[in-house]
């Protein structure tokens, strides 16, 4: 009579259900942009005290508002993420108005900030999980990468905070150029102290604020093509899993299958992101013009069911777009999608050459380079 | 202490209901709530009928009464049904006894 789940939800009769129609299954909450760190590859980051970004920020009861609308469409899981979210004085309450509401409630945070009154709160009502970003596992690589003295140290505290309550905690990596060197270190270091997960993150994508000195600072931390397929390789858990899934990632057909669908991914299905200032995005990159919706002034429900439908059946006439990424069978291994390609060139359907170099060195690594139909963009 | 169909039970203020889909999703709030690795429970059509009629006011017995006049079985089918379900949420703090 009774059928309980883990965290595998898609085990659950109700999941079938929601994938049967287009339900909105969870949703990522910035509660800010502002982060007390600086980090050199973020690509949001403000400084904590920014007046503008913090004057913008969700109240509380937007945020409980936004919660019920959630609720009203199904939701069932919210990621709290930023910037940092403990920057915000009020995210105690936050946190336990929206598990009072019965969400599941994730955390993304760079556990800085965590602080005794968190452990005793995070205990009583406990996170799905917490996850917890390291730069570095020397205080030199940690705080050259997050701009801030005394960082490192904060970190340490605050995740031995976390591990030491109990807490469910998975740690995970940027690789960038600035920690690159120390990267198995960071490794060995997260899988000793979580078990079941870790994983490692080289995609660095451009500046939603399209700062253009920040932007420079991304693209020198970005490893080149060869670097992050090494990396890969060096990963056996992930080097597997990406030869197991061969067939999966090289030539699927995409969500709309083959024609001049601008979107090729499963963008506003199942999930969503809300900004810190009250804006719909059908994910926390697409922040184009036109292409997000403002909730202070409409409804969720208007959002998702009429607004995003519209974003995710754009099209692009684009020549080289149509013979390159729309029809490039190596998408699923590639960083392009039309946000990231908006963020990098401020046009929605224009391939991009970093990320053509890595879709095909990481082709090449898990296939040998067996003949695929590859974009136009690296061909001879 | 043994549950009866003379106890009176209701929701525990550490979990939350939801109907998604015509299902009843229950979302422990609070540590020590539920199964230590379980994150939400979802309860069958029989299931969630009894937990509907979990108000806090209505004996099991009058449950079980309303919902063999609801369903047009027999009642010792459904007390047996009741007092299993009840019990099952009970061990695991999901329910609280009046």
């Amino acid at each position: 009579m009774i059928q309980t789940t883990s965290t595998k939800i898609a085990d659950f009769s109700l999941w079938a259900k929601m994938r049967k129609r287009r339900a909105a299954f969870s949703f990522s909450l910035e509660l800010t942009a502002r982060c007390n760190n600086d980090c050199r590859h973020c690509f949001v980051n403000l400084a904590a005290n920014d007046r503008s970004a913090r004057s913008g920020e969700l109240t509380l009861q937007e945020i409980s508002d936004i919660a019920d609308q959630a609720l009203a469409i199904g939701a069932l899981w919210v990621h709290l993420s930023g910037g940092e979210p403990l920057l915000r004085e009020d995210f105690s309450e936050i946190y336990l108005l929206l598990k009072r509401k019965g969400l599941l409630v994730s955390l993304f945070t760079n556990a800085t900030l965590i602080r005794n009154e968190h452990i005793e709160l995070l205990k009583k009502y406990p996170p799905t999980n917490i996850e917890v970003t390291v730069y570095g596992v020397t205080e030199e690589t940690y705080e050259r990468v997050t701009g801030r003295r005394g960082s490192f140290a904060a970190f340490m505290n605050g995740m031995n905070l976390l591990l030491e309550s109990g807490i469910p905690v998975r740690l995970k990596a940027m690789a960038i150029r600035t920690n690159f060197r120390e990267l198995p270190e960071i490794a060995k270091f997260c899988r000793a102290h979580t078990k079941d997960f870790f994983r490692f993150d080289p995609q660095l994508i451009f500046r939603t604020d399209g700062d253009e000195r920040r932007n420079e600072l991304i693209k020198y931390e970005r490893l080149t093509p060869e670097e992050f397929v090494d990396l890969e390789r060096a990963d056996d858990e992930r080097i597997s899993y990406m030869l197991r899934n061969c067939d999966a990632l090289i030539g699927t057909e995409s969500v709309h299958g083959c024609n001049d669908h601008l979107f090729r991914c499963a963008v506003g299905n199942g999930t969503f992101t809300v900004s810190h200032d009250g804006k719909f995005l059908l994910c926390s990159s697409l922040r184009v013009p036109g292409m997000v919706y403002d909730l202070r002034q409409g409804t969720l429900a208007e959002a998702w069911n009429e607004f995003a439908p519209k974003v995710q059946n754009m099209r692009s006439h684009r020549p080289e777009f149509l013979e390159s990424c729309r029809s490039c069978d190596l998408i699923n291994l590639c960083m392009w999608c039309p946000a990231h390609a908006y963020l990098e060139s401020g046009e929605l359907d224009k391939p991009i050459e970093y990320f053509c170099q890595v879709a095909h060195a990481r082709a090449d690594a898990i296939q040998g380079g067996v003949n695929l139909k590859q974009t136009s963009m690296l061909k001879e | 202490m043994e549950l009866t169909l003379d106890f009176i039970c209701a929701p525990s203020e550490d979990v939350v209901a939801r109907v998604i889909e015509d299902e009843l999703i229950i979302v422990p709030l609070a540590a020590g709530i539920g199964d230590m690795d379980s994150e939400l429970y979802s309860l069958n059509e029989t299931g969630k009928a009894i937990w509907l009629h979990l108000d806090g006011k209505k004996s099991l017995r009058s449950i079980a009464e309303e919902m063999a006049e609801e369903f047009d079985s027999a009642l010792s089918l459904i007390e047996t049904d009741v007092l299993g379900l009840v019990g099952e949420l009970e061990k695991r703090k999901m329910v609280v006894i009046k």
